[in-house]
């Protein structure tokens, strides 16, 4: 069995490292590509959601390395993520290839015990006694945690930074010695080591950067390929950024406190006084975040969400009574295989134009 | 009080129960006129540019008619069905409203569940408040307009045709004459009749799905699928016609999985938004039929 599963932001590092330590073949897809996004376009339905698409190529060439097995989360509506599995595996299935798919959905809506048969389907393939496959498990959560923890901790100080680009050279060097390692305990002690690293890059508190809050669709916020790089364009600009959405949030607030009913419980009691109830995807927290991003006193939010995304087009019509009534720019980004790059960067230079130029007159705040 | 329905979304198919809960409580009920031009053109320039055609033409009828009544009808479906969604769109919708129309009346915001009675009394205590005080008037007024609701017939099956289709689509794609061009007539024109999902019992739709290896948690796609699998599968129908608005995230899902699935048989997509003409329109349901004649004819099967 060799285990492949799709890119989105930096699960592939969390994910290589559950495989090490269960011991189990794996494939890591290649990066994420222009290849990658052809084929998949190629052999996904027309109009289906970006993600949808690239996921498709991460498959063709993980198959191509040889992965038969595709691990994907599941989930049970109302957004079409939750249909992804059904569609993937008959278009595969019909392109010929042989593979096993282990769809991981909520045990609410396929039982525990279809969900332990589903896990076992992996983990008996791992040679590792009991005790050390569930250390496998602790020891790729505390990673993932970290290097989530790591980004933030980049996109925050890049706005700071004396040195331009340190932070963003940081990130990029640490994520490249963590493909090189295959031993969890290495690679918490190498994102120990950039941890403090990053903690003494030189910056300076007086710089008083913009500061952008990156809100919407899951996948296009943390696949970087889907939203053009954004972060790393931001970065460039000396801007301060912050996500909120990223894998291990979506691992504690989606697996473990889901049970409790107290998923984001934060950003959704922001949200009501604009969006009551759930949309389904992350609409409602797209607009909670908006809300609070305001109330942290950023300068303004961009919101980023795959062309004919069904919750973000609801949160997108709220988004600007949000923007009118706090007096908070929010600009909407929206992204497809064809988004072109320059009329891209160009809306986004204007709108961070725009940021620097609300604070230097009459229209700022402070 | 004046009530305000959208002839929008789910109007056609639970027209019934609206008109009669709010007559019930005394209200004068203002409909929208039929889908125009005016309205289309409206609900375009209201709302939110990525959404669906069926939500922007919500949006006209909301604009057309807001001045003339003190509360409007946006009915918040979440699920008419136990572990089913409509869709996130619906879920959302009086925020859309709200947001995107200015000067609006007070509008109806409560959720619906209708998968149980109990659940859906909630939304007829909530907006039966604004009316009367009688919590009895208003179990009345729901009764009455359940029952009235359940003896409404829907669905298309025609006979006496020489060819049969199975029309699928949302139920504001199919029986909005004006953006779906009268699409029954012209079928009906050419000789082919059409049967809808609604004909088939709810039931045979619950059993034909579950050779899916995951439940789908749409109604919609459950009654689609459902449907063409069993009307495929006892040869009820000669070809299917899948009507469906642009960038409607269901019917994407919808649409692939049927063609997956039903390989044989003559498979028509007919995809409808604010620019369609209807010369184009034409000529591809012309073709299509073309296609089952010869089918038939033995030419090239």
């Amino acid at each position: 069995m060799k285990v492949t599963f799709p890119h989105m932001g930096n699960v592939y590092i969390g994910a290589k490292f559950l495989m090490d330590g269960l011991g189990i073949d794996y494939v890591i897809p290649p990066f994420n590509s222009k290849r990658a996004l052809e084929i998949g376009s190629l052999y996904s339905p027309e109009e289906i959601c970006l993600p949808f698409k690239i996921m498709m190529g991460n498959y063709i060439e993980s198959i191509e390395r040889g992965a038969d097995t595709i691990i994907l989360t599941g989930s049970c509506g109302p957004c079409r993520f939750g249909e992804y599995a059904e569609l993937q595996m008959k278009i595969l299935k019909k392109l010929g290839k042989n593979l096993d798919f282990v769809v991981l959905d909520l045990p609410s809506d396929i039982g525990f015990d279809e969900l332990k048969r589903r896990i076992n389907k992996i983990s008996s393939q791992s040679p590792k006694p009991k005790k050390e496959k569930y250390m496998a498990l602790v020891n790729a959560y505390r990673i993932i945690g970290l290097i989530d923890a790591l980004e933030a901790k980049a996109h925050d100080r890049a706005g700071y930074e004396l040195n331009k680009g340190e932070c963003k050279g940081l990130l990029n060097e640490c994520k490249k010695k963590l493909l090189e390692t295959n031993d969890p305990k290495e690679a918490i002690s190498i994102l120990k080591e950039y941890h403090k690293k990053m903690d003494e890059v030189k910056i300076s508190r007086e710089k008083k950067p913009v500061r952008v809050a990156i809100i919407g669709e899951i996948y296009t916020i943390i696949e970087p390929f889907s939203n053009l790089y954004i972060e790393d364009k931001l970065m460039e600009m000396g801007v301060s950024i912050k996500r909120t959405l990223s894998p291990s949030w979506w691992v504690y607030n989606t697996v473990i406190l889901s049970p409790f009913g107290l998923t984001a419980k934060k950003i959704r009691d922001a949200a009501k006084e604009y969006l009551p109830l759930g949309v389904g995807g992350h609409g409602q927290e797209c607009v909670g975040e908006a809300v609070l991003s305001s109330e942290e006193g950023f300068d303004g939010a961009i919101q980023i969400f795959p062309l004919g995304c069904m919750p973000e087009i609801v949160s997108k019509s709220i988004l600007p009574s949000i923007s009118r009534d706090k007096n908070f720019p929010i600009l909407s980004l929206v992204v497809d295989e064809m988004t072109g790059e320059a009329g891209y960067q160009t809306r986004i230079e204007a709108f961070i134009d725009l940021l620097e130029r609300r604070r230097r007159y009459v229209l700022s705040r402070n | 009080m004046k009530v305000g329905i959208p002839r929008g979304l789910l109007y056609y198919k639970y027209k019934p129960f609206f008109t009669t809960f709010f007559e019930e409580l005394g209200a004068e009920i203002i409909e929208s006129p039929d889908t125009n031009k005016e309205i289309l053109d409206l609900g375009v320039k209201l709302c939110t540019d990525e959404a669906c055609l069926p939500i922007k033409v919500f949006h006209g009828h909301v604009e057309k008619i807001k001045d003339k009544c003190d509360l409007i009808l946006v009915p918040r479906i979440m699920q008419v069905e136990k572990r089913e969604f409509i869709c996130p769109k619906f879920c959302g919708i009086p925020e859309m409203i709200e947001n995107n129309i200015k000067d609006l009346p007070q509008i109806t915001k409560a959720p619906i569940y209708s998968y149980s009675a109990d659940k859906f009394l909630n939304w007829a205590y909530e907006t039966g408040k604004l009316f009367t005080k009688s919590y009895i008037k208003i179990q009345r007024a729901f009764d009455y307009a359940i029952k009235e609701q359940n003896m409404f017939k829907e669905g298309i099956d025609d006979e006496g045709f020489q060819y049969k289709v199975a029309l699928i689509g949302h139920t504001y794609n199919i029986y909005d004459k004006f953006i779906n061009m009268n699409l029954v007539k012209k079928l009906n024109n050419f000789g082919i009749g059409v049967i809808t999902h609604e004909v088939v019992d709810d039931n045979v739709k619950h059993m034909e799905v579950k050779k899916l290896f995951k439940r789908p948690f749409w109604t919609f796609a459950r009654e689609y699928y459902g449907f063409a699998s069993y009307a495929v599968r006892n040869q009820l129908i000669d070809g299917i016609i899948y009507l469906s608005s642009f960038a409607c995230g269901i019917d994407s899902v919808i649409v692939e999985l049927l063609k997956l699935e039903f390989e044989d048989i003559p498979f028509l997509l007919l995809k409808i938004d604010e620019h369609t003409g209807e010369a184009g329109f034409d000529t591809r349901v012309e073709a299509f039929v073309d296609m089952l004649t010869r089918r038939k004819g033995g030419n090239l099967a």
